[in-house]
């Protein structure tokens, strides 16, 4: 994720950005000017604001790998928010906003970055009105004893209004049958999403087979959320695309072997065939643990330029042997998804 | 009392017209009170001629301290006193040397609460074919616009195209009071003064 640096809210720190030689002088009273007029600022300086930090998520959301049924998906959306609005200047009959969501996908596919990036879109529409986003799971909503829950999952809902409330893992609300509490977090929630309609974003993400057995067991849920939202595993040409974009961020680059070895590695991993062969974050763990074992390198080394402590090699990423898996521990893994693809009704394992 | 500060680009003459200024209203001994951006603070006394030698020149940056001094000039039957302060030019881009940055920064501090600004440029580097004014410059009056003390001094009117670059600022800056001087010949000082005296 891009970290924005944060413009100085205070005319002291301004100063003391010039001092440090962060910003220009002419950058620093253009701060100076920005502040003296503080929040009564004139209307249309903020509209461009919103229009400038919308296209700003925007750029974040396109600038992610891969995700493109996401991506066009997204920009339907916020057509279709705008054109709502132009239609209500017109007086013409809108439909109302029903964004609720429902996001399937594997683990590091994606899904929280993308609710993180539509909470900030949907406030600069003015579809919410703060746009954060709370991420909670099943034991944040699920209480101990009975009467518990409700009060819980209130009490998220509470702190998420104005935004949106992601539930990971939503599947396992329903697990444990009728007697299970999660039934209970699922009704006060959709209740909430009728009492707080214009102030709360709803989202339910998890595993694709495990959210489609909750939206069978639920069947008033699916006309809730509208929108369902695929995300898709990666290809491990995207996740080679994924890690470069990460390093370049963090000013580093790989060897030529340094590539080729995460290659191997993220090969390796696809022929397990679980539920980790698209996984980005798999990738992000590869990268950080790399730079921690070059930095270790380096450290050792004592001098280095540069270029050095730039360049990622082929022994900073573990090998790819690490990777893989015992041949039992495969043939569990392959009768367990043939299982689910019998279950399922599937032909693919 | 109330300040009026001298700013601008270095080497426009912001200490040239200090000196000058103050001598204009009569002063012969100018006692400069010293506001190091870093290290102790000081003063001094100059005649005229002893501060012109040493407090000005033609090298960039040759002020790196704020110079104060109390002056005071005739307003209507009495007197008015008011603190002139004259400070470190301001550069394009991020300046490498940090005693000049936290110069400069010293520079912004003062004139968030100064009841004159004048704004100095020096005329005679603008030409109508390349009217380019720098962002620093453009920034500080979109910066000061809104004070009813700010005021813009185009400087070194004693200089030939100083009249061209006079006319692309007065294009530039419709709305706002362009007093032409000069520095050096203390020239076009008694309109400023006047200018001054409403503020204070």
């Amino acid at each position: 994720m891009v970290e924005v640096q944060n413009p100085a809210k205070a005319p002291g720190e301004v100063l003391l950005a010039l001092e440090t030689g962060r910003i220009t002088a002419a950058k620093a009273l253009s701060q100076l000017v920005a502040m003296d007029k503080g929040t009564g600022g004139p209307r249309e300086d903020e509209a461009a604001e919103r229009r400038r930090r919308l296209e700003e998520a925007r750029a974040e959301l396109n600038g992610l790998i891969g995700l493109d049924g996401v991506k066009k998906l997204v920009g339907e959306m916020v057509a279709f928010v705008e054109v709502q609005k132009w239609r209500a200047r017109e007086n013409l009959a809108t439909e109302p906003l029903a964004l609720h969501m429902i996001f399937k996908g594997n683990p590091g596919t994606g899904k929280t970055t993308v609710a993180r990036i539509l909470g900030r879109m949907f406030k600069e529409l003015g579809v919410l009105p703060k746009g954060h986003s709370i991420e909670v799971e099943r034991a944040d909503l699920v209480g101990e004893y009975i009467g518990h829950t409700a009060q819980k999952t209130r009490e998220q809902i509470k702190r998420a209004l104005g935004g949106i409330l992601f539930i990971d893992e939503a599947y396992s609300l329903a697990r444990g049958g009728h007697k299970d509490f999660g039934k209970e977090a699922i009704d006060t929630m959709v209740k909430a999403m009728e009492d707080h309609k214009d102030e709360l974003i709803l989202i339910l993400a998890g595993y694709p087979h495990e959210m489609e057995d909750f939206l069978e067991t639920n069947p008033g849920l699916v006309s809730r959320f509208p929108i369902q939202i695929d995300f898709p595993d990666y290809t491990i040409r995207e996740l080679l695309q994924i890690a470069e974009l990460m390093i370049k961020k963090r000013q580093y680059r790989f060897s030529e072997g340094a590539r080729a070895r995460l290659h191997e590695i993220l090969l390796q991993v696809s022929l397990n065939g679980d539920k980790n062969s698209g996984n980005a974050r798999l990738v992000r763990n590869l990268i950080e643990r790399a730079l921690r074992q070059q930095a270790v390198r380096l450290l050792h080394k004592g001098q280095v330029g540069r270029e050095e402590l730039m360049l990622l090699v082929e022994e900073d990423l573990p090998p790819k042997s690490q990777f893989k898996r015992r041949p039992e521990e495969l043939f569990r893994a392959r009768v367990r998804a043939l299982e689910k693809a019998v279950a399922g009704g599937e032909t693919t394992p | 009392m109330k300040s009026c500060v001298v700013i601008g680009q270095s080497n426009v003459g912001k200490t040239m017209f200090a000196v000058n200024f103050a001598a204009f209203l009569g002063r012969q001994e100018l006692a400069i009170a010293i506001k190091a951006a870093d290290g102790p603070d000081g003063a001094r006394t100059y005649n005229v001629d002893e501060a012109i030698l040493t407090l000005t020149g033609p090298e960039v940056h040759k002020t790196r301290n704020l110079l104060g001094q109390n002056l005071e000039m005739g307003v209507g039957k009495g007197r008015k006193p008011f603190y002139l302060v004259d400070t470190t030019g301001l550069s394009e881009g991020i300046h490498p040397n940090t005693q000049i940055r936290r110069a400069m920064a010293q520079t912004l501090g003062v004139i968030r609460d100064a009841a004159v600004i004048l704004h100095m440029m020096d005329a005679s580097a603008i030409r109508r074919d390349h009217p380019e004014i720098g962002e620093v410059d453009l920034e500080l009056a979109n910066y000061a616009r809104m004070r009813p003390g700010y005021a813009i001094l185009a400087n070194k009117m004693d200089l030939p195209p100083a009249q061209e670059g006079l006319a692309v600022l007065q294009q530039r800056f419709q709305e706002l009071p362009i007093f032409p001087i000069s520095a050096l010949r203390r020239q076009g000082f008694r309109e400023v003064k006047r200018f001054v005296a409403q503020h204070i």
